[in-house]
């Protein structure tokens, strides 16, 4: 923190709720009016928020868009405790307090253009985010992004029109958003949802990986967000395939900006075992340091 | 806030000069620059900025979860995670920007040998003034807290006060029965300050998995819930200070302008803030204009003409059942 960089490089906002949609399976996605943080952000990036004037904390949730020319920020979360439970109630119009963007991002290595990404659940935002900043660079980025749910997906799944080696036979089932930007996507569950890949996103991915050429597969680097677990898998397979992987995680968190290291994790580094706070060293790491190499 | 509302604000504490009685408390803000990414927070609108918990050795603190909301506050169990006292010193304190406000280092120690040796080493150095954290565990007493007791709480401010010239504050704790005396005997091991309070233990349980929600079992809770505590001990620490000239941060669960007020009506000299940042990075702006707007209704030229005014001719009711 020599230099003074680090200053004035998050933003609160008082949010205008611009809509709230509640999805099956308590999850929702909402959108906010909060210009500087939508002109900030990065894939990876994170927010803390106001969800209820009764709380004493805020909620970290990772962003899954922003458009900077209009000014907003989307998120998608479950309500699965008292305070993405009190959120869920707030309508459109209301104000939010929002702290952001917060944390190191993501940082794709354009010697590595072809970009697994792969979403669990709640860990689908980021992905989203990442794939639309890769769309936006262009060639030679090649995203292809597999996400996995086992409550329905927050979106009407469509048929993809992209064909994409290595991908079973019948696993057509896309989001349409990601097909409108010509990204390519698959989605898996163990739910059996029409047109999904029946299993776990890592099988799903290791089938993509399969089908690459030997020269095509060190061009990939992999992506991940979501439950623990899935991380681990996303870290073996890459592990297992000899690539990089950059994984994002979660804890409980207070602060939110380094102060109160609440939220930091136990990383592996040359030097031995490092406590980092997910905050701000992360939310993104590298999952060597994370898993072990 | 106007120039004149300014000047209402500035105080003078164990010597340092505060431009704002505001403190940021120790755990809460880093090593004095975290709270700096947020756009239109400043060191500058508070006091002084007390620096993360600082041992001899390099400690990684407690396994996760190490925070947790409960209600009207939170839990945390960091476990004093911090790179230790000489890289704080040759390191960290050279980045830090000393014209915007006071800092304060918070030392902790496994034995008294520990303090007295992290006292020295901040002795030696631009620090402005330090923080005893006596709440620590005394790994030779079968891990009592330091602060739990008065002779032990005393002993490790004597040698601190052997190791230092710099203003001490002893921050005590209210997990013990009687805080006015262990106040007393601090003051006479040589302390010039008080810090009150630090958190009370607490403990959350995931009913599903039947474990411990931190990683440490139990940890210190802090936030608006612990208030009324915090300022019930400020009230009676300051009885035993006032005749001493000694001043307290009087701290636990402040919000508000209103909060801070009671604190310094019941006799804090200073006021912390901490759980507060979380909710509002930008709290400290409020409360600065909030007390300078308190001074100027009520006619008083400067903070410290507040400072343990409070009024107690009627009598407390007594118990008769």
């Amino acid at each position: 923190m020599n230099d003074r960089a680090h200053r004035d490089t998050i933003f609160v906002e008082e949010c205008e709720i611009l809509a709230h949609e509640a999805h099956p399976g308590a999850q929702h996605i909402l959108r906010i009016r909060a210009p500087r943080i939508a002109a900030h952000a990065r894939a990876g990036s994170f927010a803390h928020l106001q969800c209820d004037p009764l709380l004493p904390m805020r909620r970290p949730l990772s962003i899954m868009r922003v458009d900077a020319q209009a000014g907003w920020v989307d998120f998608l979360y479950k309500a699965v405790g008292e305070g993405t439970r009190l959120l869920a109630r707030r309508g459109t119009g209301e104000t939010l307090s929002v702290m952001g963007p917060i944390g190191t991002p993501f940082s794709p290595d354009p010697a590595r253009p072809r970009t697994l990404l792969i979403g669990g659940g709640v860990g689908i935002p980021p992905m989203l985010f990442l794939a639309e900043e890769l769309k936006r660079r262009g060639a030679p980025w090649a995203p292809f992004v597999i996400m996995g749910s086992e409550v329905p997906f927050p979106f009407q799944a469509r048929p993809s029109r992209m064909l994409v080696p290595g991908v079973p036979e019948g696993v057509i089932a896309a989001m349409p958003l990601l097909e409108d930007w010509g990204v390519p996507s698959r989605l898996a569950s163990r739910q059996g949802y029409p047109g999904c890949f029946e299993g776990y996103v890592t099988d799903l991915a290791r089938a993509w990986l399969e089908a690459l050429e030997p020269a095509r597969r060190e061009e990939v680097a992999v992506f991940s967000c979501g439950p623990h677990p899935m991380l681990e898998a996303a870290a073996r397979l890459a592990r297992e395939y000899d690539l990089p992987c950059q994984v994002s995680l979660e804890e409980f968190m207070a602060c939110a900006v380094g102060g109160c290291a609440g939220c930091a994790v136990e990383i592996r580094t040359d030097a031995g075992p490092a406590m980092k706070r997910v905050c701000v060293d992360g939310p993104v790491f590298d999952a060597r340091q994370v898993f072990g190499a | 806030m106007t120039a004149e509302q300014r000047s209402l604000l500035a105080l003078d504490f164990c010597g340092l000069a505060l431009s704002s009685p505001i403190a940021l408390l120790s755990g809460c803000v880093g090593f004095g620059e975290e709270y700096t990414r947020v756009a239109g927070f400043s060191n500058a609108d508070v006091g002084a900025v007390c620096l993360k918990g600082t041992t001899l050795e390099p400690r990684l603190g407690n396994a996760p979860h190490r925070v947790y909301e409960t209600p009207a506050g939170m839990l945390n169990a960091i476990g004093l995670q911090n790179p230790g006292a000489r890289h704080v010193v040759e390191k960290i304190l050279p980045t830090l920007d000393f014209s915007e406000t006071r800092f304060i280092a918070n030392i902790s120690g496994s034995t008294v040998e520990e303090y007295e040796e992290v006292a020295r080493i901040f002795d030696d150095s631009p620090i402005d003034a330090i923080e005893i954290n006596i709440s620590c565990p005394n790994v030779k007493a079968g891990g009592v807290a330091f602060g739990n007791d008065p002779e032990m709480s005393a002993r490790v401010v004597e040698v601190c006060r052997r190791a230092t010239g710099k203003p001490l504050i002893t921050k005590l704790s209210p997990n013990q029965t009687d805080i006015a005396h262990n106040a007393r005997r601090c003051i006479e091991a040589g302390t010039d300050a008080f810090a009150v309070i630090n958190t009370l233990m607490g403990m959350a349980i995931d009913i599903e998995s039947r474990t411990p929600i931190l990683g440490n079992r139990q940890g210190g809770l802090s936030g608006p819930a612990i208030k009324p505590v915090a300022l019930l001990k400020v009230h009676q620490v300051h009885q035993v200070c006032r005749d001493h000239g000694i001043p307290i941060i009087g701290q636990g669960g402040i919000t508000t302008a209103e909060d801070a007020l009671e604190f310094i009506i019941a006799g804090a000299t200073a006021i912390g803030v901490g759980t507060a940042l979380f909710y509002d990075p930008l709290v400290c702006a409020k409360i600065n204009a909030g007390i300078a707007a308190y001074l100027q209704r009520h006619g008083m030229g400067t903070v410290e003409q507040l400072v343990g005014t409070l009024v107690t001719e009627r009598p407390a009711t007594q118990c008769t059942s």
